[in-house]
Parts: C-alpha cells; structure tokens; sequence
C-alpha cells in the first residue's frame, strides 16, 4: 500500500522533478500555511487564556476562517509531501505523533469555535472547560510543530 | 533569482559599518537632549534612531562576512585579525540588539501611556553607550586589518588560537551538536507562527476585521510579536555563525535580508504611528491598508526566502 502510494505519479514527480515548483514550492506553501493556522489558532488561544481580556470574543471570529484556509492548504500539502515519502514516514514514529496532535489541537477547536461563535456581543469572560482546550491547542500545535520540523533529521 | 551584493558585499560593508556607531551617537545625542530639555518628542525620535540602528546592525554583521571571504589572505591580512574583529562584532551586535529591543519596548509603552518608562529609557541608554564601545572597539580592529601601519602593537598577535574565538565556539557547537541545529530550527518555526499570528491579526484590523474592536487592544499584542521575532533573530544569528558560508552567496538569504528590514521598519511604524487609533471604528486611509498589505507580504517574502534556502542554493 505505502509502496504503491510512493509509486503514483505525482509521488514520483515531488520526489525526483529538479523543478521549484515540485518539492521546494508544495515545503514552502506548508510553511506558510502552518504559520496561519498555529499563528491563529495560538492568538485565539492566548485570549481565551486572559491575553488581552478586555476585548469581547466575538471579535477572534475571523480566527477560524484563518485556521480553515490554513488547514485546507495544509492538508493538501500535507499529503503531496506524504506521498512523496509514504514508505519511510508511514511507519515513522516521529510522523505518527506529529499526525495525532495535528489531529488533537484540531478536534479541540471545534467546541472553541462552537464557544466563541455562541458568545454574546460584550462578552469578555471564559469558562474553565474553553480555557483547558486552549490550553491543550497550544500545547498540541507546539508538538505538532516540533514533531514536524524534527522529522526532516530523524527520518531521511 | 537575482543575487543583490555577491560581488561589492565588501562595499556595502565598509558603507554599512559607520551605521551601528554613527547611528548610536545620533541617537544618543538625542536622548542626552531629550534628558536636558525634558522633551518626550525628542526622546521618542532617539528611541526610534536605536531601533532602526539595531535593525540596520543586521545587514552590517552579515556582510562583514561576505567580505571576509572575499578577502585575500597574506602576510598583511591575517585570519586572526580579522577573527578579532568578528568577535568583537558579534559582541557589539548582541548589546545592539538588546538595546533596539528595550528602545521598541519602551516606544511601545510610550504609545499606550503617553510616556515610556525612565527604566527602560535609561536602560536603552546605558546598553547604547556599552554597544557604542564595543563597536568602537570592533571598528578599530577592523581598521586594523588592512592597516597595519596603525596597527597597536601586540594588540592581536599572531599567535592566538583561531579557535579560541567565540564565533569559533559557536560554530563548532552548531556543527558537531545532534541535537542544536535541529532544535534551533524547530524554535525558529514556532516564532515564526507566533509572529505570524499577531501580525495577521494587527494587519487584518486595519484593513477592516473587527473594527468594532480599538485599535490599542490590538496594540497590547504586538510584544508577542516581538517575542517571536526575536527568538527568530536569536535562532537565525545561531544559524549563521554556525554555518557563515553557506549564506553569504546565497541570493534568498540577502532578499530574506532585505525584506526583514522592510518588514522591521514596518513593525515600527506600527508601533508608534498615530493614524490608526484615530479611526477607530471608521475606514483606515488607502495608506495604511496599502502598509498592512505591504507588511503582509514581506513577512511572507521573507519566509519564503527563508525557506527556499536549501533550493535556491544550497543553504540548509
């Protein structure tokens, strides 16, 4: 199976085109989407956790329209990458933990989205259950990002 | 890609190298006359020169490098005089830096409270002077090593241990660590979405989200901004001493340069402009969206100049 998705096409083409636009464009794009999404995913979680409490929730709205676009970019860049290495990062631990928090900060924002989205106009105070998921999101986008980058040393 | 000074970067060092003390004594001066005349405004203005100061101090260290390369060695140059000079740079920058960054902190304050505080004023201040001797002192040795005529006597013999330098020690501790370099670069990325995060969020309410919300709520954030972005200068510093050579002819890294200081300038003004907190609640001017969109952008230029170093080149 992980043979065979290393073997399609687009695979081949990411991990042996010399092209810009192969490899280093799709790395590059997952990047820039990670710094939207944990960038702001994090300032959301920051407020919730008392940075800046005198400013109302319903403000952070747009938040989640970051997360999505940066998570959608990511996504698809994600498995463009993955498939460039499925063989060697299918069984890479590093990956797999890298996948579950990925997965862990994400399934957190959904009831902070449904949080904040439901709070009333001039509402500036947080909940005790909304405060520990932001601090599970930072914690998860923190390891995520650490999982990732130490992938590129631990599996070659 | 284009590179910007592969051939003159000798050039544009010996035309940057004045900045870090020339620029310390304008701002210096500044703050001194700020002091005597009880001024707030002229004690804003010497704040902001050290910031920049700080800022250009950047491109002055990198293209000391470049030139360094460059230089031909022989019986008048010699490795261990300019490895003297190096060090007493890279000395010079850190308080140079640290100074910019209290200088930025107390500007902040300054546009929150009316005033900074004198602490942090007169940190600024004796940080600036000890970067200004240590600068003078970089730039002496740095004189030096094309002029040996004006050389001191003994000052830098000969016989010193090229490795005994602490761009040496860095160097080798970058190299040779497992764990530093891969550590490093995970730091760098999480400062990287840090500041990402804040910035979208100042740059996104200028242009017109959540304008419900004053302009100095959103104000109060950007000292996180701040703390990302100077683990990324502490990081990328690391990176490149430990490994000079792989950036000085690459062409990302002087458009990653190049754009850090646009984006810089640009935190600056967001920092201390006055415009936006006027509006609040109303349309922001064709200026300032076009500076949000602007500030956008060289942050994104310079991430992904950053990124394409190991593809565009072959820096790592």
């Amino acid at each position: 199976m992980l043979d065979w998705l290393e073997s399609i096409s687009i695979a081949v083409w990411l991990r042996e085109s010399p092209s810009i636009w192969a490899n280093p464009t799709v790395l590059t794009l997952h990047t820039t989407g990670m710094g939207v999404l944990v960038g702001a995913s994090w300032l959301l979680d920051l407020r919730l956790l008392g940075v800046g409490r005198t400013t109302p929730l319903p403000a952070f709205r747009w938040v989640f329209t970051a997360v999505a676009l940066g998570l959608m970019l990511n996504l698809v860049t994600g498995v463009l990458l993955f498939l460039k290495n499925a063989t060697t990062w299918g069984t890479a631990i590093p990956f797999l933990i890298k996948m579950s928090l990925v997965v862990a900060s994400a399934a957190t924002l959904i009831p902070i989205r449904t949080y904040v989205m439901n709070s009333g106009d001039s509402q500036v105070e947080v909940n005790g259950t909304t405060r520990l998921l932001a601090m599970v999101s930072i914690v998860c986008w923190t390891g995520a990002v650490t999982a990732g980058r130490l992938l590129a040393y631990l599996v070659p | 890609m284009d590179s910007l000074f592969v051939l003159n970067a000798a050039h544009l060092h010996l035309l940057l190298n004045h900045v870090p003390t020339l620029g310390a004594v304008g701002g210096l001066s500044l703050l001194v006359l700020a002091f005597i005349r009880r001024h707030d405004g002229l004690q804003q203005a010497g704040l902001e020169v050290l910031f920049v100061v700080a800022l250009l101090t950047l491109p002055v260290y990198v293209t000391g490098v470049a030139a360094y390369k460059k230089l031909p060695m022989g019986p008048e140059v010699t490795d261990v005089a300019i490895r003297a000079h190096q060090d007493a740079a890279l000395s010079g920058f850190t308080v140079a830096e640290l100074a910019g960054f209290i200088a930025w902190f107390a500007l902040w304050q300054a546009r929150r409270r009316g005033r900074s505080s004198p602490a942090l004023v007169g940190a600024a201040t004796v940080l600036s002077i000890l970067a200004l001797a240590i600068m003078a002192r970089a730039a002496t040795l740095g004189g030096e090593i094309h002029h040996s005529e004006i050389r001191a006597a003994g000052a830098v013999t000969a016989a010193m241990n090229p490795q005994a330098f602490v761009a040496a020690q860095i160097s080798h501790f970058m190299v040779y660590s497992r764990w530093a370099w891969p550590l490093a670069e995970t730091v760098h990325f999480l400062g990287l979405s840090l500041s990402f995060g804040v910035l979208l969020a100042v740059n996104l309410r200028i242009l017109g989200v959540m304008r419900q919300v004053p302009f100095a709520e959103l104000h109060a954030w950007l000292p996180w901004g701040m703390l990302g972005f100077g683990a990324n200068l502490i990081t990328g510093m690391v990176f490149f001493v430990g490994q000079p050579g792989q950036y000085v002819e690459s062409a990302p890294f002087h458009w990653k340069i190049v754009f850090l200081m646009l984006a810089g300038a640009n935190f600056l003004y967001l920092t201390v402009f006055k415009k936006a907190w006027a509006t609040d609640g109303l349309e922001a001017p064709f200026a300032d969206k076009a500076m949000a969109v602007g500030s956008m952008l060289s942050w994104l230029a310079v991430l992904y100049a950053g990124r394409m170093l190991p593809f565009i080149g072959d820096a790592f």
